[in-house]
């Protein structure tokens, strides 16, 4: 929150002059912005205002049609890069949470950080327990995922995320599909590893959790970040009209 | 009841054509459901694959075998083909064994061409989130379909594909045609012979009735158990 002290902190991601088009339709329009280690930061703005696209860019699950992402400081869109290799440090949470139904939990957890010789069978399913009992699920762990609620899914599927030791999370609406009752679960965890200082951007229609935890705050509007700010700057003073009456429709 | 005199006395005297024609029936449909899997799962492969010209060929393929008639595609293939210079081979010691080829490899195509489309569309079943995880996660493409799409798409796939089985068995009564001495061909031979017509079809519709009955049995009960949990 404190801009000066972050000026001192790693970029992790910086991403210049990103558009991403679909046929004819411009969904994010020449944005240039950085990321830096340990910030917490949420994205918001209208419902097609690019935000999901954004997030999908940043990992390379949608391809830019052109402009830079610098990943410690490679560029991910180079064609002669491992992509693979990439994604491992930036951990995804979906909305749907994904979890491979055809594993039970703690096959889901431990299947791709084994098959991509992160660590040992044994050290995964340490670990796996480990995160689990963090997120109060480790009697879950033989549970196939058609017998967990939503709460529980996408716990899970962040657990499943950080198992690979990140450096980033990027969290795409992780809420929106969620029964209210079981929102809080999950933004309890989210939380926790912000507190921790994982470095975080999430898609969010979460308001609370974008003012009060995150550190800095960006509007997203027709392929623009309209504005972007430290979370309670953003919130208590918003400047450009689109983010006033966005506001006002949602708070 | 004359009727079932009759049938009775069938199956007591012809027992052994019937017989000899249920075997040749299920060699030919085995054969071809084996043939047109392993080719069927190739073929699905091109038509989802990213190289334009394969996907194209594949397409057609499978629209070709699936829009013509079973009954030209063996004509074609027993009596055409000769005509320009392509022949199955005999073997000695298997007798009629170009003609069964002929008939199998019909089969086979034809049924590629269906088997195709099952496999293709039970992988498409799979909620794309699925692979989208896996590839987030730094599985490649080849990981996420291994580990964990194909397993699930398996279970789209495997029933569809006994129906496949049942379907072949019935349809491969064509073969007879071009005399291949299978169900349908034996069961015409003994009509011929007695001229029961009525008590010959009879016994030939029971026969392969109870193949097929048992064949979708055991495909319910596979999907049964594979229904099991699992699914989200």
């Amino acid at each position: 929150m404190d801009a000066g002290h972050n000026e001192e902190r790693r970029t992790i991601i910086q991403v210049k002059h990103l558009t991403k088009r679909f046929e004819k339709l411009t969904v994010l329009d020449d944005i240039s912005i950085d990321f830096r280690e340990h910030e917490v930061v949420s994205v918001i703005g209208p419902s097609g205002g690019g935000k999901s696209t954004f997030l999908r860019c940043l990992n390379l699950m949608e391809q830019p049609t052109s402009g830079q992402i610098l990943v410690d400081g490679v560029n991910i869109c180079d064609k002669h890069i491992d992509i693979n290799r990439h994604r491992e440090k930036m951990g995804m949470v979906f909305q749907q949470f994904n979890l491979f139904n055809n594993m039970n939990v703690i096959k889901n957890l431990t299947a791709a950080p084994v098959k991509l010789k992160k660590m040992s069978k044994e050290e995964a399913e340490d670990k796996a327990i480990t995160l689990l009992r963090r997120v109060g699920l480790e009697e879950k762990v033989h549970s196939y995922p058609s017998e967990l609620s939503g709460g529980q899914k996408q716990r899970i599927a962040i657990v499943r995320a950080l198992m690979m030791n990140p450096e980033v999370m990027l969290f795409d609406e992780p809420t929106s599909a969620l029964d209210p009752e079981m929102i809080g679960e999950v933004l309890d965890v989210m939380k926790e590893l912000a507190h921790e200082g994982m470095t975080m951007i999430v898609v969010t229609h979460e308001m609370r959790f974008a003012r009060e935890v995150s550190s800095r705050t960006l509007f997203l509007s027709d392929g623009h970040v309209e504005e972007d700010k430290p979370s309670h700057e953003l919130f208590d003073h918003p400047e450009s009209p689109r983010l006033v009456s966005f506001l006002q429709k949602v708070l | 009841m004359p009727f079932f005199k009759t049938v009775e006395k069938l199956i007591v005297n012809y027992g052994n054509f019937f017989t000899e024609g249920v075997r040749n029936t299920l060699i030919i449909s085995a054969s071809a459901v084996l043939i047109g899997t392993v080719l069927g799962a190739l073929m699905a492969l091109a038509r989802m694959s990213q190289i334009h010209p394969l996907r194209w060929l594949a397409t057609a393929y499978i629209e070709f075998f699936r829009g013509t008639p079973l009954m030209v595609q063996l004509m074609f293939i027993f009596y055409g083909l000769p005509m320009i210079g392509v022949t199955f081979p005999e073997v000695s010691f298997i007798p009629d064994f170009s003609r069964f080829m002929a008939g199998i490899v019909a089969m086979s195509l034809n049924s590629c061409a269906y088997v195709a489309e099952v496999i293709r569309s039970g992988i498409q079943a799979v909620d794309s989130g699925q692979m989208e995880a896996a590839r987030c996660l730094g599985l490649s493409k080849k990981q996420g379909m291994t580990m964990v799409v194909l397993p699930q798409a398996i279970r789209n796939i495997l029933p569809a594909l006994g129906n496949e089985f049942v379907t072949v068995i019935k349809e491969s009564s064509v073969v007879s045609v071009i005399g291949i001495a299978d169900l349908m061909y034996r069961t015409n031979g003994v009509k011929a012979k007695t001229y029961n017509t009525l008590e010959c079809l009879f016994v030939a519709a029971i026969i392969y009735f109870i193949m097929t009955f048992i064949f979708s049995k055991l495909v319910a009960y596979t999907e049964r158990r594979m229904a099991h949990g699992r699914r989200a």
